[in-house]
């Protein structure tokens, strides 16, 4: 490396998972002095995309830690890639082969861990307040599916769905009905459901088995136990998203889940912070129970205040260790599970069955930017309950397979879930450590952890103000400096 | 709604120090040196230019310090229509990182991007690269090739004004990388329901 990194930062930020991306942006744009630094070569630690080529070698790298910082516990698991397809074919076939596949490798964009945005949820309202919305772009998840009674079935998500689905019978049209205008107007009393399901709500309401189905499963993403203001929560969440960006109320980043944490470092670094990917990072200094710096290859680095992915945190600060897992599977497959002339991006929200946990399934085709021409990406996702082969079994058999669309290539894995251990138990008070990606379809979570991580460490302070546009940027003369831009953007601020 | 008939993404790459915002500042305001802290918080700079009587708008990215220790965000690379790759004329580890710079591109931008190679400071009087060999460069490499003074605005103004003509040509002839065939544009304050095959930025 020709350049030496700077030896002083208000705050040092190692990994560039969502959550440590967030605060950086945050801590960059009130002026703090910013290092955020990953061992990795890629962006996003556990929140990262990578290309064919890449996921490959990811699930070959053997666990092996060198004398760098980090641990063990948090690493991704039970890596098993297969391929379904000879590994070449004759040159005139149109069949794909492994060789063919990985010639298209970098048009694919494979997420670690998928997620969708509820189109008015704090996620993109941040998006549009910070205006880093400008880094990224969007495409409306186009439907949403179900299983049910052995087949997948469109849930109707909006007034024009209900009538438009053929599937449900007009008094179901007009109970469906009630129920969201009810929900809407807030009118509804809950407080004899305090201590009931969701389910139990939705009987009482006399709703038909279809429909409790829709509702539960699919509107509300709830399980059979899921305590009814919960269920209720759930579903004004999505009935509030709709109709803003598109059909249904979910939007999911081109090019992948694992352009957000960029776009955070993109303001972040637009904002002064200093990155550096690649790094190696060596240890910590502490003095007692004191944060004082970093040791990055032969240099020592202070700053007043760490943050970090946990799964870069020395192994004694972690007093638990993940109780539970997100299971994972993705899959290159050559024909949507439910074709049809355009191209859609689908939800498939699949029940719990059988002592399986329900599951996210989410279909990309090429206009996601995911991947090639005439192929898809599938990502299962689940709350582990054997291993991601077994838990997704059920699943893969109905879907998959002679008459319908091929499985060209898969990879199964497990992330250790970091989000319900308490991560402050061991470190000292000036570090806090980042949980990974969770089960939560979106990233409205990570934004309050990430803010509330933020006002912790600085109190009184602005969680991502408004970044200026470069239009409103006016530099007067030749040495416009620091204070003069800042102002500039404060007073564009309020003339809005 | 702004009075232009094209927007066109630039963006700029090379080592750091070769003159990447100097280049943009030089163009956009005509300034020089543009002066450190006024970066801060500059993301991107815009100028609109007249091209056969058609006004285009020019989005010219710049890396926000990134490439300084190899870590520029891959989403900087997408959309973009044009890539400049700069090197210092008077440093020749500029020049001999081309390679690197060049499998990045090909790694995350487009493969229709117009591509350029500018060898900057051609006011300095120590130089290294001679010009035939950064010619012979992006020849090889398929590139347009220009060398530059960002200090005494030398060709500035043409390198600019070069991409903008061609990228027009591209556009005319479809051409060019087409990001945004069915993109839809949401800002918070007008919310816009699009159709569902629709890719939405917001604003």
């Amino acid at each position: 490396m020709d350049y030496e990194l700077p030896t002083e930062f208000d705050i040092i930020i190692i990994g560039t998972g969502v959550i440590e991306s967030i605060i950086s942006a945050a801590a960059s744009r009130i002026g703090k002095r910013v290092l955020h630094i990953d061992s990795n070569n890629y962006y996003g630690g556990l929140w990262a995309s990578f290309n064919l080529d890449a996921i490959q070698k990811l699930a070959t790298v053997e666990e092996t830690l060198n004398e760098g910082l980090g641990n063990t516990f948090f690493n991704v698991k039970n890596f098993e890639i297969e391929w379904h397809i000879p590994s070449e074919t004759p040159p005139e076939s149109t069949e794909w082969s492994r060789q063919s596949l990985l010639k298209e490798s970098r048009r694919f964009n494979l997420d670690l861990a998928p997620k969708l945005q509820f189109a008015r949820g704090d996620f993109v309202e941040l998006l549009i307040s910070s205006n880093i919305a400008r880094y990224s772009e969007y495409r409306s998840v186009s439907r949403v599916l179900t299983w049910l009674n052995g087949q997948l079935e469109t849930v109707p998500c909006s007034r024009s769905d209900v009538f438009a689905n053929n599937k449900v019978t007009v008094i179901e049209k007009r109970m469906l009905m009630k129920l969201f205008l009810a929900l809407d107007s807030g009118e509804e009393d809950y407080h004899n459901y305090e201590n009931k399901t969701f389910r139990a709500f939705l009987t009482d309401k006399k709703l038909t088995p279809n429909l409790i189905h829709y509702v539960l499963y699919a509107i509300a993403m709830c399980t059979d136990d899921t305590p009814c203001l919960q269920g209720i929560k759930n579903t004004k969440r999505f009935l509030d998203s709709l109709g803003r960006f598109g059909k249904t109320p979910f939007l999911f980043s081109m090019y992948g889940s694992g352009e957000i944490t960029q776009a955070f470092c993109r303001l972040s670094a637009v904002f002064g912070g200093i990155y550096a990917l690649n790094q190696p990072l060596k240890g910590l200094i502490l003095n007692g129970d004191n944060f004082e710096g970093i040791t990055c290859g032969t240099q020592e680095i202070k700053a007043g205040v760490l943050v970090m992915g946990a799964e870069k945190a020395p192994p004694h600060f972690i007093k638990q260790h993940p109780k539970s897992s997100i299971a994972r599977a993705i899959l290159i497959t050559d024909k949507s599970i439910m074709e049809s002339e355009k191209e859609h991006l689908t939800l498939l929200l699949y029940p719990p069955e059988g002592g399986k946990n329900s599951c996210v399934v989410l279909e990309l085709g090429c206009l996601t930017g995911t991947c090639p021409k005439d192929l898809f990406v599938v990502h299962l996702i689940s709350r582990q309950v054997e291993g991601p082969q077994n838990d997704f079994k059920h699943i893969i058999g109905n879907l998959f397979g002679p008459e319908k669309a091929n499985i060209l290539w898969s990879c199964y894995f497990s992330i250790p879930d970091s989000n319900d251990l308490d991560l402050t138990v061991e470190t000292p008070k000036n570090v806090t450590l980042c949980p990974g990606p969770d089960l939560d379809l979106d990233y409205d979570d990570a934004v309050r952890k990430a803010k509330a991580m933020f006002t912790d460490i600085f109190p009184d302070c602005e969680f991502l103000p408004r970044a200026p546009d470069p239009e409103e940027i006016i530099i007067e003369g030749e040495t416009s400096d620091q204070d003069n831009v800042e102002l500039k953007a404060e007073s564009a601020k309020t003339e809005e | 709604m702004d009075d232009y008939k094209f927007l066109f993404k630039v963006v700029l790459v090379g080592n750091a120090g070769v003159g990447k915002t100097c280049l943009v500042r030089r163009f956009t305001q005509g300034l020089f040196p543009p002066g450190q802290g006024a970066t801060i918080g500059v993301d991107f700079m815009i100028k609109t230019v007249d091209v056969d009587n058609e006004k285009v708008k020019l989005q010219i990215w710049d890396t926000a310090g990134q490439e300084r220790f190899r870590s520029i965000t891959q989403s900087y690379y997408r959309s973009a229509h044009a890539l400049i790759l700069v090197y210092d004329i008077s440093c020749q580890p500029t020049f001999d990182c081309l390679p690197d710079w060049l499998r990045e591109i090909e790694e995350y931008a487009s493969s229709k991007v117009l591509r350029v190679l500018v060898g900057n400071k051609i006011d300095r009087e120590d130089r290294e690269i001679p010009t035939h060999v950064g010619e012979e460069f992006a020849e090889r490499h398929n590139m347009y090739f220009l060398e530059t003074s960002a200090k005494e605005a030398e060709n500035v103004e043409r390198l600019f004004m070069q991409i903008a003509e061609d990228l027009m040509k591209q556009a005319r002839s479809r051409d060019l990388p087409r990001y945004d065939a069915s993109t839809t544009n949401i800002n918070g304050r007008t919310s816009t329901v699009s159709d569902s095959n629709c890719c939405s930025r917001f604003q």
